[in-house]
Order: structure tokens, then sequence, then C-alpha cells
């Protein structure tokens, strides 16, 4: 008897804490593939090239993307979360999308300086992912790792860590890309584009950029040029 | 048939109030409040904002203070070379020892009234006091970890599970737990007690050369050590040259050459537990410091302004600052057992 009271109750509290949707939500899932040499990149694996015939390889591959605006007619939505992607894991995010036409989409590359002054924080933002300096507060906005024969540094690594979020040497950079037809996108980064883009970067002169400064700038603006829609 | 059905109705009802009171009950940690002593001025950033200061929070910032299981070798905790005796400095040392027989290359700054800075370490790299202990955490030189075995070590530990419950009200233990507990615990060291204070408040008062040393500070320290933190937190070139570390200081962080070998002007309370000085520790006395400041080869550039004018004292007035630097030092703080391990 008792049981069957207790089922009861359960049962009528479930539906109360949980009302059934009836409006269906319209969502958009968008999917990070990280490219170099028009290929998907595999880490520890394959050997790239940059445009002045620079070999390498990456080993880590991780940037933060932030500040998520879908760009339509009216007014601008946006996604107040932060996401790392990761290339040693699948990096496919499910977000929920304004009801008209998205006529682009538009993000932070890196995490606002807001962010960076906040102290302990959770998720994305754990230093535990190992994306934070511990002697000059802040995140890494872009790292990748690697190696190349190019390389005149100790084990002929590559190590980007590209962050600084203050006055003129800040690194986060505004992505903008339109064309979106679908729910379900695919965004390209394109390594190829750091090394070539608004400044052309030769691992044999920077394999190591470890610190704010003139050097970590040089790469971050040639960030919004990396990524495009796939079609 | 009926009655039966709403009695369980009504048992279930009562059971239920009953546990979630008593997961209240097991989640009530103590507010602290934080006070700001007489005359101090109000934290220009309430490091507390985000991170509610409780008793909880405090003990358990202090536990893993002063335990030495955070470094790699179980040896070196926060407390190793921030050590109470020696106002939170290490005694004595121009460079503290981490793991392994090493080095830091620079010298354990005092943590006293660290809520009342907006950055902090030698060179402002540090711009939230909760990052700060990842510094010396993963530093190869100091406690040599990494967060992540920081994280199984205390995970792993029944005496922590239920402290960070009993703090932050459920099991699962995050880095950021563990960093605002420990800013909880270093944002508490506040030092207000000293004779200055007591003067101050009128509980005290100088006696004489200690009252002519006052003047003299006054005239002549306070533009940089400004009364009553005994810093202005700025950072300054005083005329220190490079060290074999090639240590720039704020240029490091900057990225300016204008900053370049800026260090952060230290508080002067406590002054006399905080030996040796400077930033690499190279004056082992107070007395090198003054003499430093009245030998300084003005022509260095990018010397401070404040120091282009020689500080020349009498022997007679020396002693007096000094005397009166002493009055800095504030026992109720170094032996308050609140902060002790």
């Amino acid at each position: 008897m008792i049981k069957i009271a207790l089922s009861f109750f359960c049962l009528l509290s479930f539906s109360l804490a949980y009302p059934q949707k009836t409006k269906k939500e319209n969502r958009i899932i968008i999917h990070f593939e990280n490219r170099a040499n028009g290929k998907k990149i595999v880490l520890n694996d394959s050997i790239y090239s940059t445009i002045f015939d620079e070999k390498y390889a990456v080993h880590k591959l991780k940037y933060y993307v932030s500040d998520i605006h879908f760009i339509t007619q009216k007014k601008e939505k946006v996604i107040k979360e932060v996401f790392l992607i990761d290339a040693a894991k699948d990096n496919t995010i499910n977000l929920l999308m304004p009801e008209e036409n998205i006529a682009g989409i538009q993000f932070l590359l890196g995490v606002d300086s807001l962010l960076n002054c906040s102290g302990a924080q959770e998720g994305a933002l754990d230093p535990l992912n190992d994306m934070y300096w511990t002697w000059n507060s802040g995140y890494v906005m872009f790292k990748m790792e690697g190696t190349s024969n190019s390389s005149p540094a100790d084990k002929q690594r590559i190590e980007q860590h590209i962050g600084g979020y203050k006055g003129a040497f800040k690194t986060m950079r505004m992505v903008k890309l339109f064309c979106i037809k679908n729910k379900e996108i695919t965004i390209v980064m394109n390594l190829d584009k750091y090394w070539d883009g608004i400044n052309k970067i030769k691992i044999a002169e920077m394999p190591v950029i470890a610190a704010i400064g003139e050097e970590a700038k040089k790469i971050a603006d040639n960030f919004a040029g990396m990524f495009c829609v796939a079609d | 048939m009926k009655l039966k059905v709403l009695f369980s109705f009504f048992l279930f009802i009562v059971a239920a109030l009953i546990i979630t009171g008593a997961e209240k009950a097991m989640y009530n940690p103590t507010p602290v409040l934080f006070k700001i002593p007489y005359g101090f001025p109000k934290p220009a950033t309430n490091i507390f904002a985000n991170n509610s200061l409780t008793e909880e929070g405090f003990q358990l910032g202090k536990k893993l203070f002063y335990d030495g299981k955070l470094s790699k070798d179980g040896e070196v905790s926060c407390g190793s070379c921030h050590q109470p005796f020696a106002a939170f400095s290490t005694y004595d040392h121009d460079l503290s020892h981490g793991i392994n027989n090493n080095f830091s290359t620079r010298n354990a700054q005092a943590l006293i009234n660290l809520a009342w800075m907006k950055e902090w370490h030698w060179d402002g790299g540090i711009n939230n006091i909760e990052m700060q202990p990842l510094a010396p955490l993963t530093a190869a030189n100091e406690m040599g970890e990494t967060l992540d075995n920081v994280m199984l070590k205390i995970k792993a530990d029944s005496v922590y599970r239920r402290m960070f419950r009993n703090a932050f009200g459920n099991a699962n233990i995050t880095s950021s737990q563990m960093l605002k507990a420990l800013a909880q615990f270093t944002g508490s060291l506040v030092s207000a007690n000293s004779k200055y204070d007591k003067v101050k408040r009128g509980e005290a008062s100088f006696i004489l050369p200690e009252q002519k040393g006052y003047e003299i500070f006054k005239a002549l320290c306070n533009s940089c050590h400004a009364e009553p933190l005994f810093t202005d937190n700025s950072y300054r070139n005083n005329g220190i040259t490079l060290n074999r570390f090639d240590d720039i200081g704020r240029q490091k962080i900057t990225g300016n050459k204008s900053d370049s070998l800026k260090f952060k002007v230290p508080t002067l309370r406590n002054i006399s537990l905080t030996l040796p000085y400077m930033h690499d520790g190279r004056f082992a006395y107070l007395d090198k410091v003054i003499d430093h400041y009245t030998n300084i080869d003005t022509t260095i550039k990018n010397l401070d302004t404040q120091l282009r004018k020689k500080i020349i004292l009498s022997n007679i007035e020396r002693q007096q600052l000094l005397l009166f630097l002493r009055t800095l030092t504030d026992t109720a703080f170094t032996k308050n057992k609140r902060f002790l391990p």
C-alpha cells in the first residue's frame, strides 16, 4: 500500500517538476574542425608544411571560443559561454538559436579581459585545462605545440602559447563568418593561415612564443583569417 | 483504506522534510566579517566579493597553506617560505628553498595586508589573489607539482573531503574551491596592531627618538611607502642593478621597456622581521638599504624621480629612522594563533 502511495507521489512530483515541452527548440550544431594542408589535423602523426616549406608535426592544439553572437536582421543573440576547442577531442557544440534566419556568426577567439581577471573559475576556464599562465595571470588564447626540423629551439620544438589580454598586446580576436545555411555547420580552423596570414611567420624565426609581446600579437593578427564555414 | 493512503502520504512528506533539513544542517558555513582596521582605507577591490569569507573556508585555506602534501616531494608547503614568525616571509634567506634543494630566484614576500592590493608578486604579475598559489605550486624550483596531482592528493584525503564539503557544500572538490580557500586564508592576514597603530589609536605614544624617526620617514620615505599600508603598491626602479638572473621585473609582465627593473614597493610593516631586503634579498640589513639610498647612482636611466635626490642622514637621524621602523613590528600579528598551523 505504502509503495503505491509513494510511487503515485513520485509520479505526481515528477510531472510537476518537468512540464512537457510543447515547443520545439531551435538549435544549431557547430562542429569545429582543425585542418592543415587541406586535411583534418591528426595529432602526433602527419607532417604538414608551411608556405615557406617548413615541415612540422602538431602534438597539441587548443584554443578558446567565447562570446558567440548570432547575427540576424533584428538583434543579436549572445551566448555567454566559453568553449575550449581541443584537437584531441570531439569539438561539437549545440546552441540555442534565435527564431529568425541568421546571416552569420561571430565569436571571440580567446577570452575577454574580464574573464582573464575573474580569479578561480571552473569548466573551460579551470586552470586544470593547462591554458592559464601562472606567472603572468591570464589565459593562453591559442596553444599549439609540435616539432619541426626548421626549429632551432631545444628538441626542435614548436611551442606557441599565444596570450595577453591588455592594451597593445592583447591577443583575443573577433572572428565573423557569414553564409550560415544549415542548422548543422562545420567551422574550419585552417592552420595554414596561422603561418600565412596578414603576417608571414617562419618557424625558424619564432619557434617558441610563451609570453606577451610583439611576436604573440603578430600571430593574433592572423587569427581572424584562419576560420571559415565549410561548404 | 483511504486513511492508510493519506497516512503514508503524510509520512512521506515528513521524511522528505527531515532529509532536506539534515542536508541543510550539514552545509551551514559560518560567515566571517572582514574588518577594516582603524585608519585603513577601504580596499580598492573586494577580494571576497566572489568568495564569501567563512570560518570553514578560512580553516580549509589554513590547512592547505601549511600542508607539504601540495608539493611534489611532500616537504614544501606555502608556509615553508612564508613563515609566520617572519611576518610570512622567509626569515634570513635571500632566496627560498624549493623541492630538491632548488633555490627560488626571488626573495619570498611577506604576506601582509594582501587584501589592499590589486596585483601581487614583486612584478605584479598576478591579477587576482585566487590565482597566486598556481605560481609557487607549479614552479619547478618551488613546489614543483602539477595542479592535476595536487587535486588527486586532496581528493584522496578524507579530512580534506570533509573540510571541502563543510566549506563549499558539495562533494565534488574543484581547483577553484582550493584556490578560493587559500585566498580566504592569505587575504585574512591583516597586520594593524603595531606600536605605530597603537599610537595612531591613542593607546600608546612614541618615545622621542621614534617620533623624530617618524618625522624623517614622513619627509623622505612616505611618498612611496605611503601610510597606513606603508606602500602605495606602485612599481618603481629604485636604482638596484640587474642581478645574475637577469631579472628585469615589471617589464617581463607588461612588455614595456619603460618598466625595466621596476619592482613593487614593499610594505614596511614588520620590516624588522622580513630581512633580507629587495626582490633578491641582496641587502642583509636595513642599514644596507639606507646605505643604498644614500649612495644611489642618480644617473641610472629609468631611476624613479623620487630617488633622484639622495637620502642623506646623519648617524643620529639614521638611528632615529630605524627606531621608528621598529614600531611597525606587529607581534600580535606574527603570534596570532588564528594564523598559526
